[in-house]
């Protein structure tokens, strides 16, 4: 520390007293100052619903607005939409699978169902048709 | 980003100290209040939710810039300007202070023991000096020493470059050590 720095600190501490001895209605106007300050905190509100998609970046005060996280988020978002797509479509092949398999492992070839006389035949001896 | 309590303590931190600071800026104590309290509102309005540790710099921009406000409006500014012109000097001064004066711990004030009455003489006298150094002097040594911004910070703060912080502060030191021996006071 150089030799004027160390002299500004030797000042400063004695402006520390100064600090520490200042009038009751000074110190308690400073407190209510603050606290009136504190109830009007800017707080940065986020939507829970969003953050996962990258919402956070999306939904920031406009001081954290910035073109990169906002490409980010967006890119995040359609990441999410596209592999939605693609699981839905793959759990609907898999019923349809399961279906064509139990057909063709039946007894009854799967040309019966497209039978008219068929139809009729179930029709007519089924109890409901009775 | 700060919370509300993280901010609580900043502001209960720095607070009396930014009181002082607006004291020996604008002399008034009542105008010193409206100032700080100004600040602070500004500072939880606006930059409430930046991160804990870009707050000092954030509210000592808000604070001086509040301080400047002040002088504008006020017409008595130009008459403290003029008066206090010619403690800035050339930095040519031929019998600096600082190289004759001695820093041991056993000439500092408050290092060995001494009446109340000393120590709030010496208090007095060093805000005396501090109110009588040109206000951008008085404002890099404030910020840069007892507010502990880097020099960075403290450019950033003061809307000027790092240079001038650098030569600010150090007329401000001499100018000050100048003033306190010229008093008695040996630092």
């Amino acid at each position: 520390m150089s030799r004027e720095e160390q002299f500004a600190r030797q000042l400063c501490r004695v402006l520390d007293r100064g600090t520490v001895e200042l009038d009751h209605g000074i110190t308690e106007r400073l407190r209510a100052a603050r606290e009136r300050a504190l109830q009007h905190q800017h707080v940065t509100l986020v939507s829970p619903a969003i953050v996962g998609a990258g919402g956070t970046a999306l939904m920031g005060s406009d001081d954290d607005r910035h073109p990169l996280r906002t490409g980010l988020a967006i890119l995040a978002l359609l990441l999410g939409v596209s592999l939605s797509y693609y699981w839905n479509g793959f759990s609907q092949a898999s019923e349809n699978e399961a279906i064509d398999s139990a057909l063709l492992a039946d007894d009854l070839p799967p040309n019966a169902y497209l039978d008219k006389g068929f139809q009729a035949w179930l029709e007519k001896d089924s109890p409901a048709g009775q | 980003m700060a919370s509300r309590a993280e901010l609580s303590r900043f502001l209960a931190d720095v607070e009396r100290r930014a009181f002082k600071q607006a004291v020996f800026a604008v002399r008034d104590d009542d105008a010193a209040l409206d100032i700080v309290q100004d600040s602070m509102m500004r500072l939880a309005e606006k930059y409430g939710d930046k991160p804990n540790e870009e707050l000092p710099m954030l509210f000592q921009r808000i604070l001086q810039n509040a301080i400047r406000d002040y002088y504008r409006r006020s017409r008595t500014r130009m008459e403290h300007f003029t008066s206090l012109s010619a403690l800035e000097g050339d930095g040519e001064d031929p019998a600096d202070p600082l190289e004759t004066l001695e820093l041991d711990d056993e000439i500092n004030p408050f290092a060995t023991p001494h009446t109340a009455l000393l120590q709030a003489e010496t208090l007095n006298l060093v805000e005396e000096a501090l109110q009588n150094l040109p206000p951008r002097q008085r404002e890099a040594f404030l910020l840069r020493y007892w507010e502990g911004l880097d020099i960075a910070e403290t450019a950033a703060a003061m809307g000027c470059t790092e240079g001038s912080v650098k030569t600010h502060c150090s007329r401000a030191t001499h100018t000050l050590a100048a003033a306190l021996e010229s008093k008695g006071i040996r630092p």
